[in-house]
């Protein structure tokens, strides 16, 4: 009801142990509603107004006469009785106006007058395993609207539609048309799941908090806290929340998808140039049974369209295999690894991977001397894919070091025990030295914004700066982040520190090597680079100024791989191998190397396979960024004439692909089983009762027919 | 019953060799003036023998049984039975209701009346077919088959709304007929001021009386609906009326007890009432359905 009077609901919420599912009664007219008795009155004044009687020549009225008699004992009730017309009439207007009001048995509800609708719309939801290849996205899309349906006038409700970011489709309204027009344009991405982004979203907006710190007389709860019930519509296919109150909600998990599920997907898919064979490339893929059927699979591997090679594969449920293939290829071309299989979900039946023109990365090493370093740098492996150059700390003051910083000429600056005064636009890696206070970047158009930078502006953002922790102890490393790419196949528990600090990470950062008094390798972002930092030197100087080790690391193995990992991680060296491949809806930076001898920034544009243009922001002439990576597919970045660069976006993600629905969820501390309490559609009658409106229409029109005829 | 064909010829000529077979089923004997074809309780010079009685001075000598005394040497007379004319009534109600139906109950009415006046000419009988109302006094009296024309002739000169009032006709019939007689008054009788007067002057006068009830199948089971006005044809009344079948139903309780009631009435006074739908065709009713009623053998 918009306006005016409530005729509605007879199903308060079950004040006197009324049965639930009792009929109620959603009214859509206001004042407009008490009109229809009005007109109902109105046609039986017009009925006996109108009333035009024929007159008819009878042999005699003598037997006629007493049928008058007896009708007229009550003749007006008898009228409205008997006559037919009359009645069909009012019954009409009887069936509109109870059509009006909706009528409808609601199934149950949980009385809160506040809804919040998660819709899952990740990638797993376009799975097409329910009855009429009906996909879950669509599914659960009916399901919201039978609710939104079956809403009354009292309840507000909001859509929160949510793959790995959360998006507010609708804020709380209890306008029903505009929650269901708000639903109709939310779509299904290709992108992962992160629930706990989608429960932040709804807690933030259902259990409104101070604004700040606990304490401050000034700062007060500007709303009270009400109960709402959460409906997450999703298929279970997410990493669970920890660590996540839920509060005021009240979850309501709605299970979409089948328990029985076929799906092959491709879990990896990479290219690999063998240095020792140039023009060769290693591929690999990796195709894993998610479902709990098995599966039999033709896998082809394409290079630009053309069949390079085939496989089949026959998997059980759980189970994966590894494929390798060895191939000719060109320096820059796409490759695509299809499966056959027509599976419950097609998303990750097909993966891309490219080959992108080589480059070598450009490193800058400033040191005051080490050896170790240097070692480790010149070695063939890394001298094939970078150019390595070595300054001294006094070049930090430079201008043409101020120059290389600001044409951003460099992939990576490595200070060994040395810090620059602003940070530069670039990767860096610090060792036995921490970035600069400030995490602001040099402006490279305002050379002189030194004056902006103040102690004040840092301590201001003193989480994102880095700092250290405690003094110079020796340490140990008791525990290793293997996961992180940048240390990958490292072991250093044999490695020994004879003095070392641990770090204060900045906020978003993440611990990658964990010592007894702390963190002593981390790495955290800034502005789209990211900046490495080791806790320790790997060697210092004596009191003599004779340099000493300051650990035994770079006596190990590990050491050149961790600084390998380095240069292909951070200093981008990896591209000279392989495109890279992201994630839908990834944030995808690229340094543009070539485009900075021509300056076609024009020109430059992002295409994907299916030759959409994709949205980018050029950040300046040498970088890139784009977050329109929704499509899975392979990208090309180019100018009017020349490939730059490729990258692929592919799903690889085995959680996602897991599609058999979850019957229980876990959030936060709570598990949820899945029901469909509160969520039975409201059954509306209205149709029906138009249909019968319908019908006494047509017989009230025949009827006329047959006595006017 | 099968559907007739609308037709305006009193009596079509197959029927009259099939009414000539007829005669009238009547239970009383009435005495005549002239000879007829109806044997009497007089005894008479017909060839029909009756009794014997003892011969008394001044009896017609040609009536003794000579045979007789010459057996038994005493004078016998032979008696025969006497044969003698009857009176036949047909009263036709020529009020505005029975203009009505398909066909009209006025012209079944006088071709009923017509079918039972041959019956009486051809018995010789003294027929008289009249219209109720003063066109009744013009009426011919006829007492032979060749005077068929004339009952024909009067019959299709006679027309509607002749009498206004069932019961003042029948008074006037009445007093201008004394004697017995078989009467057959044909009528609707939709007349509001009822029937019993006018038939209870029928009975005082000793008549044989057969009522024959005309209703048309329009007034038997009507198929008007909706919301009319009803206008009597024969006083301009009106009623208005919105005929539902509630209405109907009560039309037909009413007509059925309207019914039940000359009937109860005929019957508690000795006289056959013959309902009669019009729809029946004339042939089958002169034939089969008054045979069956009793009215004819």
């Amino acid at each position: 009801m918009s306006e005016g009077l409530s005729i509605t609901s007879v199903g308060p919420p079950n004040p006197f142990g009324m049965p639930l599912g009792a009929l109620s009664w959603l009214s859509t007219l206001g004042l407009w509603a008490w009109v229809l008795p009005v007109i109902a009155a109105g046609i039986v004044a017009l009925y006996f107004l109108k009333l035009r009687r024929e007159p008819v020549q009878v042999s005699s009225t003598y037997l006629w006469g007493k049928t008058i008699e007896d009708l007229h004992v009550n003749s007006l009730l008898q009228r409205l009785r008997r006559s037919l017309l009359l009645l069909l009439q009012l019954l009409i207007l009887a069936c509109a106006a109870i059509a009006v009001f909706r009528p409808g048995v609601r199934g149950e509800t949980n009385g809160q007058d506040r809804l919040i609708f998660l819709l899952d719309r990740s990638a797993s939801m376009q799975a097409v395993d329910l009855e009429g290849g009906v996909s879950r996205f669509d599914k659960a899309k009916e399901l919201i609207r039978g609710r939104i349906g079956s809403m009354s006038d009292q309840q507000t409700a909001m859509l929160i539609a949510f793959d790995d970011r959360a998006e507010t489709v609708q804020a709380f309204t209890s306008d029903r048309s505009r929650l269901l027009l708000s639903l109709d344009a939310v779509t299904v991405s290709n992108a992962p799941t992160d629930m706990l982004e989608a429960l932040r979203a709804a807690d933030g907006l259902a259990n409104p908090r101070r604004s700040s710190q606990v304490g401050d007389l000034n700062d007060v709860q500007v709303a009270d806290a009400s109960p709402a019930e959460l409906l997450i519509f999703s298929d279970g296919a997410f990493q669970p929340p920890a660590d996540f109150n839920l509060g005021n909600l009240i979850p309501n998990y709605v299970a979409i998808g089948s328990e029985k599920v076929l799906n092959l997907a491709i879990t990896e898919f990479s290219t690999q140039t063998d240095f020792d064979k140039p023009g060769v490339v290693q591929v690999y893929g990796t195709v894993a049974n998610l479902g709990n059927v098995p599966g039999k699979t033709e896998v082809a591997l394409e290079m630009d369209g053309e069949l390079l090679d085939a496989e089949l594969v026959s998997l059980e449920p759980g189970e994966e295999k590894g494929l390798a293939f060895e191939i000719s290829a060109n320096d820059s071309a796409f490759l695509t690894l299809t499966l056959s299989v027509t599976d419950d979900l097609a998303v990750d039946n097909r993966a891309y991977a490219g080959l992108t023109p080589s480059k070598r990365a450009s490193i800058l090493v400033i040191t005051e001397g080490n050896t170790a370093l240097e070692v480790a740098l010149e070695t063939e492996q890394i001298q094939r894919i970078c150019d390595v150059s070595f300054v001294s700390p006094s070049f930090l003051t430079s201008d043409s070091y101020r120059e290389r910083v600001n044409t951003s000429e460099d992939d990576l600056l490595i200070f060994d025990r040395c810090q620059p005064l602003k940070m530069p636009k670039t990767n860096t890696f610090f060792i036995g030295a921490i970035p600069p206070a400030s995490v602001v970047s040099v402006d490279p158009e305002s050379d002189d914004s030194e004056e902006n930078l103040t102690t004040d502006d840092a301590s201001d953002d003193s989480r994102f700066a880095w700092g250290w922790d405690a003094e110079s102890t020796p340490l140990s490393i008791i525990d290793i982040n293997r996961t992180h790419p940048l240390l990958r196949y490292l072991d250093l528990f044999s490695v020994l520190v004879f003095s070392g600090r641990p770090l204060v990470v900045p906020e978003g950062g993440t611990e990658l090597l964990a010592a007894d008094t702390g963190t002593v390798l981390a790495v955290a972002p800034r502005e789209g680079y990211q900046d490495l930092v080791l806790g320790f030197p790997i060697v210092s100087q004596s009191d003599g100024g004779v340099p000493e080790a300051n650990t035994n690391w770079f006596a190990e193995r590990s050491w050149p791989v961790f600084l390998f990992n380095v240069l292909r991680t951070l200093g981008n060296a990896s591209e000279t191998t392989a495109a890279g491949s992201y994630a839908p809806g990834a944030i995808v930076r690229g340094r543009l190397n070539q485009l900075s001898e021509e300056r076609p920034s024009d020109s430059l544009r992002i295409e994907t396979s299916s030759g959409r243009k994709v949205a980018f922001v050029l950040r300046d002439a040498l970088q890139f960024e784009t977050v329109d990576t929704h499509e899975i597919g392979a990208y090309e970045v180019r100018t009017q004439e020349k490939l730059l660069q490729r990258f692929a976006v592919n799903l690889f993600n085995q959680r996602e692909s897991s599609i058999a629905a979850s019957r229980e969820i876990t959030l936060g501390y709570e598990e949820v089983e899945s029901g469909n309490a509160g969520l039975v559609v409201r059954r509306e009658y209205w149709r029906f009762v138009l249909l019968v409106m319908l019908a006494l229409m047509m017989a009230e029109w025949w009827l006329y027919n047959q006595r006017m005829g | 019953m099968t559907t007739k064909e609308p037709t305006d010829e009193l009596l079509p000529p197959s029927l009259l060799a099939k009414l000539e077979r007829l005669e009238f089923a009547s239970r009383k004997m009435f005495r005549g003036q002239l000879k007829g074809e109806r044997r009497s309780r007089r005894r008479g010079q017909s060839v029909e023998f009756d009794d014997f009685r003892n011969y008394v001075p001044g009896d017609d000598l040609r009536l003794i049984d000579w045979n007789l005394y010459a057996r038994l040497d005493q004078l016998f007379l032979k008696l025969f039975q006497e044969e003698e004319e009857r009176h036949f009534y047909a009263l036709v109600d020529a009020s505005g209701s029975m203009g009505f139906g398909t066909p009209s109950k006025f012209l079944v009415a006088r071709q009923l009346a017509a079918a039972l006046g041959y019956i009486g000419l051809c018995r010789s009988d003294r027929v008289s077919v009249q219209i109720l109302g003063h066109a009744g006094r013009k009426a011919p009296v006829l007492r032979s088959r060749s005077s068929l024309w004339q009952m024909l002739q009067y019959l299709e000169t006679v027309t509607l709304g002749q009498n206004d009032s069932l019961g003042e006709s029948i008074r006037d019939f009445a007093s201008r007929q004394t004697g017995s007689g078989i009467v057959v008054l044909i009528s609707d009788f939709l007349d509001k001021e009822g029937f019993e007067s006018a038939l209870r002057m029928l009975v005082n006068h000793r008549m044989d009386v057969f009522v024959m009830h005309l209703l048309s199948p329009e007034e038997i089971n009507p198929t008007l609906r909706g919301d009319h006005r009803l206008i009597d044809s024969e006083d301009e009344d009106f009623a208005d009326l919105t005929i539902n079948q509630y209405a109907v139903d009560q039309y037909l309780a009413n007509l059925k007890g309207f019914i039940e009631s000359i009937k109860t009435f005929c019957n508690r006074r000795s006289m056959v009432y013959v309902p009669i739908s019009t729809e029946m065709r004339i042939e089958e009713m002169a034939t089969t359905y008054l045979r069956q009623r009793g009215v004819v053998r």
